[in-house]
């Protein structure tokens, strides 16, 4: 961290303000995520019960002589409660489950992680509906190429879409940045700054008309619209790397000249090792983005066998109508987690990443 | 890997005809369409139909079919053909039934008229039923008793469903919130456009145009909606609402016991069975508005269409063919078929004017005869066909939702409605007109 | 030219080609093939028809336009400055020498790089009137005030709002750049303020402030550009109200109805594209007006140290 910038050492009092801002701002902040995780670990009826219950609990009684696990209805009256039978399922369907009313006092309660919830969550974000999962129904035999469509499907979607974003956006824009930062042609200004005003450009504008392109080739339904286009470049990479490249000295592309290397090896061996820092910036974005992208898949992918995570979890919201919010928040952590891990371990390229492409702009 | 994801799907190593079918179910309705497609599957050798749950499957549809790689069959609702229709997104199914040396009006004549009504549109047949449904009002029978009320019988007035609605009422004794309601009519909230209709109005007049503001009986179907709304009071009906479940989980308002009389579905009682199975019911007629007329209800379809550019229509019409046939003398389960098989799983009417003798006296839902009655009825209502419904229908909610949520008065939120649509509806007919214009010599030489 | 230039030329355009070929297709023509839809009647699956200015026209007197127009501008006139507040605040606090720096910046960043899809899904949960944990904390400061606290996205007066504090919670890559600003801003101003005596306000006033300009110019730019374009969140959100909404009607009634989505609807729902087509220059040319008049103010005040 650099020192230049830090204002004065802070006294006492100001020190505990700050402390107890950051400290109000870290709940605000972090609650919402460890809500969602409480939230992912908790039986159904304590997602829906008022006031919300922080960790997930499990409540132990004696009905008839046994020692249950039990959902806690209703105080019937001071001290007493109407406990039923838990099952495994999250539906209140089973007619014959036993119900009792017990003394407050013998009830006991643990706190308790369902994890059990996790698998569910991704078998239903495959489209097998909660009620075949927890045998309500038979599961139905399905034929074709989205039967077997599951979460595993889903994830392996969105990695190709990112991983082959990430190397056609790395691999384009070096070439072009490149061609624009370190070769000198006519046209080359005039083509940058058209290169530039695209920035301007609301994707609303491209929506329809690329709908159009990608229907004319024969790519709607497939993930080529997602991760093709990286592969020529985009307008915001080719002028970050650009900047880049036009501080490496001249002097390295005349030395590379000089021992008779061509363009290409003098970019490739010579300025690409040099440039790590904005290619691993770059990357890193687009990742996020292919990852986090909704509208794309919403608009390109029609058949279940070609939808990302989070198309498939936006349509899990609509398929199982009555919104499972334990599912939901389980199949949300699912994931999120990628993100979190890449954070975690590339941090200072994140954090390095968002200042350079803020202040540069 | 990614031939593999971009790879074309048509005829397979089979050697048979695979026919992409996509339907908007899952649960146990989509077990049951599996089993009658399976029952295809197995009737024949040529053709294998892969049936796929999508969800969104309107939006889904229409855009696969923009982008050139619709599905062969899709199951939609009434309320998307006449607007698909004009945008030349269907397969008009008469041409194929001619293929079969059979007319339309002798194909539909299969159905109930006001089933085979809905599933025409400008002198084209562009659907066939998978399931239909009508609606009729569900009461709560415990509520009923615990509110003092006579479990057996229902309102029968729209004067008694208010009365009713107010005794039903139930509040926390100490923050004083809404726990139970009579009738609240945003539940489900997927019909308001039928309320005009229920009270005797219409959404289009003789000559085409759009009347909603313009009739009496549709104001006094708002003004009606508005009545619930001051019933149990605005804030209090809001926070109440806002804890509802979806259609499909225990939280849904009725399965929960939050509102005790509802306008729903033939459908209902098989969700019921597994959201609810404690839940005692009963099921009557919409009570009459005006005394002694026709009872009302809306007959509405879950119906199959070719989209345009399917790869597949011969066989996808093969298959709507079986979807929509039946066994009329079947004594036993094993012996029904076609949507007999699959109205029967799915525990609703059958569209048919014949029912066959097991599907009629075998029927899992306790009160089917009511909906067949209901759908004899000469009130026996589906929307209108016209090129703008979907925009139509959005406007009606819209109006719906501002009045219920007391935002604007009845004549200002349909007025408002009215102008829109009328708007769209004469622009849309110039559209229509324009594209005939432009290439109907084009089009004419082809057959 | 010489044969130098031709060569160099040639070069050039090699290295570019992959730019040339995805401007070319990914960008000018749909610029300009939208441009041209939006004088017809086009819905993909017949071909257009020209019929002049009559999509703008009917856009003009579209009430539904205007609607969400006046619900997007809403949104982003307060989401904006109030995320500007936001991440400058906490970029200041952290700019601090304290503890744990690194902590609470990670804490402050994380939740903006979520996919949106999964954070929507999350506020719509919290902002569940009955059950969510929003209202079990505001009920009893409601309650003392003898009122109860609203139905959030069930209320078209409040789901505005409701997405309005949602977007703040994603003010962390914002907050970042300005730490990256603060940190570059030289110590000496600093000690030659203080020197003068001047206090903090008047530090971050005349020091502070005018050196972080451009960074502030452009979050701010690149937040109206976002908000204007928000779909994400409110298409996910707007559909998961009541279990039963159609996203695209912008429920309750119209309320989060947002350009995007009325965009979107009107394109890939009704298949309108002509209309669609022109529903997005307007709002191109809405943007463009919008950074035009944003560079002509801030011009005089950006402060660019050289």
């Amino acid at each position: 961290m650099k020192a230049r910038g830090v204002a004065h050492r802070p006294g006492a009092g100001l020190r505990f303000f700050v402390y107890a801002c950051l400290g109000f701002g870290t709940l605000l902040f972090g609650f919402p995520l460890l809500w969602m995780l409480s939230t992912s670990l908790s039986p159904v009826e304590q997602t829906l019960s008022y006031p919300p219950r922080l960790l997930p609990l499990a409540h132990y009684a004696s009905v008839d002589g046994q020692r249950l696990e039990v959902t806690l209805d209703a105080e019937v009256r001071p001290g007493h409660w109407a406990v039923t039978e838990r099952s495994a399922g999250s539906k209140s369907a089973d007619k014959d489950r036993r119900r009792a009313i017990v003394p407050a006092a013998s009830v006991q309660t643990q706190i308790r992680p369902r994890w059990e919830n996790y698998p569910l969550a991704l078998g239903a974000l495959g489209g097998t509906s909660i009620d075949e999962l927890e045998g309500f129904v038979a599961p139905s035999t399905r034929l074709g190429a989205d039967s077997e469509v599951g979460f595993l499907t889903f994830f392996a979607n969105t990695v190709i879409v990112c991983v082959l974003g990430v190397i056609g956006t790395v691999l384009s824009n070096a070439l072009v940045a490149y061609g624009f930062a370190r070769l000198k042609w006519r046209g080359r200004d005039a083509f940058f700054a058209l290169t530039l005003a695209t920035l301007m450009i609301p994707y609303p504008v491209l929506m329809v008309p690329l709908f159009g392109v990608f229907q004319g080739l024969g790519w709607i339904g497939t993930l080529l619209p997602l991760w093709v286009p990286a592969f020529f470049g985009s307008a915001f990479n080719i002028f970050l790397m650009r900047q880049f490249f036009r501080t490496l000295p001249v002097e390295l592309s005349e030395a590379a000249r000089l021992d008779g290397a061509s363009e290409l090896r003098t970019f490739w061996q010579v300025i690409l090792p040099l440039s790590r820092p904005v290619l691993a910036v770059a990357a890193l974005f687009h990742f996020l983005h292919a990852w986090n992208d909704f509208l794309g898949p919403l608009l390109y992918l029609t058949r279940k066998h070609t939808f990302t995570l989070g198309l498939a979890l936006q349509s899990y919201q609509t398929t199982h109508g009555g919104v499972q919010w334990h599912f939901l928040m389980a199949a949300s952590t699912v994931t999120i987690l990628p993100v979190l891990l890449l954070f975690f371990f590339a941090q200072k390229t994140f954090i390095q990443g968002v200042a350079t492409t803020g202040s540069k702009g | 890997m990614l031939t593999g994801l971009v790879a074309c799907r048509g005829a397979e190593e089979d050697g048979k005809v695979h026919v992409v079918y996509w339907e908007k179910w899952s649960g146990a309705e989509a077990a049951a369409m599996q089993t009658t497609v399976d029952a295809f599957n197995a009737s024949q050798d040529r053709i294998v139909v892969e049936f796929l749950s999508v969800s969104g499957i309107d939006r889904k549809t229409i855009l696969a079919t923009a982008g050139g790689d619709p599905p062969d069959v899709a199951g939609v609702w009434v309320q998307n053909l006449a607007s698909w229709a004009d945008l030349n997104a269907l397969t008009p199914l008469d041409e194929l039934m001619r293929l079969d040396g059979t007319t339309p009006s002798e194909f539909l004549s299969r159905y109930e008229p006001s089933y085979a009504d809905a599933t025409a549109y400008n002198g084209h047949v562009y659907a066939l039923f998978a399931t239909p449904a009508s609606m009729a009002l569900h009461w709560n029978k415990a509520a009923f008793r615990a509110a003092g009320l006579d479990p057996e019988r229902p309102p029968a007035t729209i004067a008694e469903l208010y009365e009713y609605s107010r005794r039903l009422t139930r509040r926390d004794p100490v923050t004083g919130a809404l726990t139970q309601v009579g009738f609240l009519p945003q539940d489900p909230g997927w019909w308001p456009w039928s309320f005009p209709r229920y009270f005797g109005g219409d959404l289009l007049g003789a000559d085409g145009s759009i009347t909603y503001a313009g009739v009496p009986q549709n104001l006094a179907s708002m003004r009606w909606v508005q009545s619930y709304t001051e019933l149990y009071g605005l804030d209090d009906m809001k926070r109440f609402a806002s804890g509802f479940g979806g259609f499909g989980s225990p939280q849904f308002p009725f399965f929960a016991g939050r509102t005790t009389l509802v306008f729903q579905g033939v459908w209902l009682n098989n969700y019921l069975r597994q959201y609810a199975p404690n839940l005692e019911y009963g099921v009557a007629a919409w009570p009459a508005v005006n005394p002694g007329e026709a009872p009302f209800t809306i007959v509405e379809g879950d119906m199959l269409i070719i989209p345009r550019g399917a790869k597949h229509p011969r066989e996808a019409w093969e298959f709507l063919k079986y979807v929509s046939s039946s066994n009329p003398d079947a004594t036993t389960r094993e012996e029904l078929r076609g949507i007999e098989l699959t109205c029967f799983l799915q525990e609703k009417n059958s569209p048919l004017r014949h029912w066959s003798p097991f599907f009629s006296e075998q029927h899992p839902h306790p009160f089917i005869s009511v909906f067949r009655e209901l759908a004899r009825s000469p009130r026996a209502y589906h929307a209108p066909a016209m090129g703008v419904w979907q925009e139509y229908q959005r406007e009606i909610n819209i109006a719906f939702d501002q009045v219920r949520l007391l935002q604007s008065s009845p004549e200002q939120a349909m007025a408002y409605a009215q102008q829109r649509v009328a708007a769209s509806w004469k622009e849309h007919r110039a559209a229509t007109a324009r594209q005939a214009r432009a290439f109907a010599p084009a089009e004419s030489g082809s057959p | 030219m010489k044969t130098r230039d031709f060569w160099d030329l040639g070069k050039g355009l090699a290295f570019t080609a992959p730019w040339i070929i995805g401007f070319s297709v990914f960008l000018a023509y749909p610029v300009l093939a939208s441009l041209f839809y939006s004088f017809c009647d086009y819905s993909i699956l017949q071909r257009p028809v020209f019929i002049g200015l009559g999509n703008y026209q009917k856009l003009i007197f579209d009430d539904v336009f205007w609607l969400s127009l006046t619900n997007t501008l809403y949104y982003a006139l307060f989401s904006v400055p109030l995320g500007v507040v936001t991440s400058l605040s906490l970029a200041l606090l952290l700019n601090l020498p304290i503890r744990g720096r690194a902590f609470f910046r990670a804490v402050f960043y994380l939740p903006s790089i979520g996919p949106v899809v999964a954070s929507s899904m999350l506020w719509l949960w919290i902002f569940n009137g009955q059950f969510g944990v929003l209202n079990w904390v505001l009920r009893p400061v409601c309650e003392w005030f003898g009122t109860s606290p609203p139905a959030w996205l069930g209320d078209p007066a409040w789901a505005k709002p409701a997405l309005i504090l949602m977007s703040l919670w994603g003010v962390g890559n914002s907050m970042v750049i300005y730490l990256a600003g603060l940190q570059d801003v030289p110590k000496e101003l600093y000690d030659s303020a203080a020197i003068d005596g001047a206090n903090a306000w008047q530090r971050f006033w005349n020091i502070t402030l005018p050196s972080i300009s451009p960074v502030l110019y452009f979050n701010l730019l690149m937040g109206i550009i976002g908000a204007l374009q928000v779909f994400t969140q409110v298409f996910v959100i707007a559909g998961g109200v009541g279990g039963n909404a159609n996203p695209l009607e912008g429920s309750p009634s119209r309320s989060t109805l947002f350009y995007s989505i009325y965009l979107f609807s009107t394109a890939f729902y009704d298949l309108r594209m002509g209309y669609a087509s022109a529903l997005a220059w307007a709002l191109f040319v809405i943007v463009a007006a919008l950074t035009w008049l944003a560079t002509k103010l801030a011009a005089s005040r950006i402060h660019y140290s050289v």
